[in-house]
């Protein structure tokens, strides 16, 4: 289960590098789709099922969805895959940065996995997650009034951004 | 470092370098900004798990709310990018430029 736990990790390394290495963007949203659901299953893996059903309903379901959209604004003719030289090169050199910070940085007990979780706790009615959550609506409620307020108000501030015209923030004439 | 540990902290790292070495797209660097986000959602969720600890479980769930809102903003700078130049490419955004 350890070396699951570590496969789960390098893969989430790698959508991320899969992004950085910036190639075209059709390219770099399986990147992101790899990297968040291998993220849900290490949450999974970890025991919290709730927050990893969160993102992915909320992030890979909602905003990655809409992003896959938008990529449609950026159609290029020659999309640059990751087998292009450029992409290549980027990646490698991102690899090798990674790669000095960690030998700079010292490997201090590497050989821990350093995951705990929250299986071995004895028999609950509620998980962890779910209770903590749910603190969401009880003593939380401030921060979910103003997390809702915020929310609304991005929806205003994406209205007026594309409102366009001649009464529009971004024009260039 | 704790290997796991290594694991979100190095994407991290490669996402915000990703964001800065940007190159034609903007989308491209909004990619990169949710590459950090899904990071830093997957390093608050471990940390009540490693402390055992329910009440912080909220703070992913709220960083996620506030990260929709920025992507959405955006997002919507992209639109009014390509509907204003034609295109999202970074080097059309050149007002500042001496």
């Amino acid at each position: 289960m350890a070396y699951f736990m570590l496969f789960l990790g390098l893969s989430f390394v790698l959508g991320s590098l899969a992004v950085a290495s910036n190639p075209s963007p059709y390219y770099g949203v399986v990147g992101l789709v790899v990297g968040s659901v291998v993220g849900c299953g290490w949450l999974v893996s970890l025991g919290v099922s709730f927050v990893s059903l969160v993102l992915f309903m909320v992030y890979l379901g909602g905003m990655l969805v809409v992003f896959v959209y938008s990529v449609s604004l950026a159609a290029d003719p020659f999309p640059e895959a990751w087998g292009d030289w450029r992409v290549v090169g980027y990646g490698m050199g991102l690899v090798v940065v990674v790669v000095v910070g960690v030998v700079v940085g010292g490997f201090v007990e590497w050989w821990k996995v350093g995951a705990v979780t929250v299986d071995g706790g004895g028999m609950f009615a509620v998980r962890l997650d779910f209770s903590g959550v749910a603190v969401f609506y009880s003593w939380g409620v401030g921060m979910f009034l103003v997390a809702g307020w915020g929310l609304l108000l991005a929806l205003f501030v994406v209205l007026e951004l594309v409102r366009g015209l001649s009464r529009g923030a971004i024009r260039a004439v | 470092m704790a290997l796991m540990h290594l694991s979100f902290y190095s994407a991290f790292i490669l996402s915000s370098l990703g964001l800065a070495f940007h190159r034609t797209h903007l989308i491209s660097a909004l990619l990169c900004l949710e590459s950090m986000m899904l990071s830093m959602y997957i390093a608050l969720s471990i940390w009540p798990i490693e402390n055992q600890s329910t009440s912080f479980t909220l703070m992913p769930v709220l960083m996620l709310t506030f990260s929709a809102c920025e992507a959405s903003a955006g997002l919507a700078m992209l639109v009014a990018s390509t509907r204003t130049h034609g295109s999202d490419h970074l080097h059309n955004l050149n007002l500042l430029q001496c």
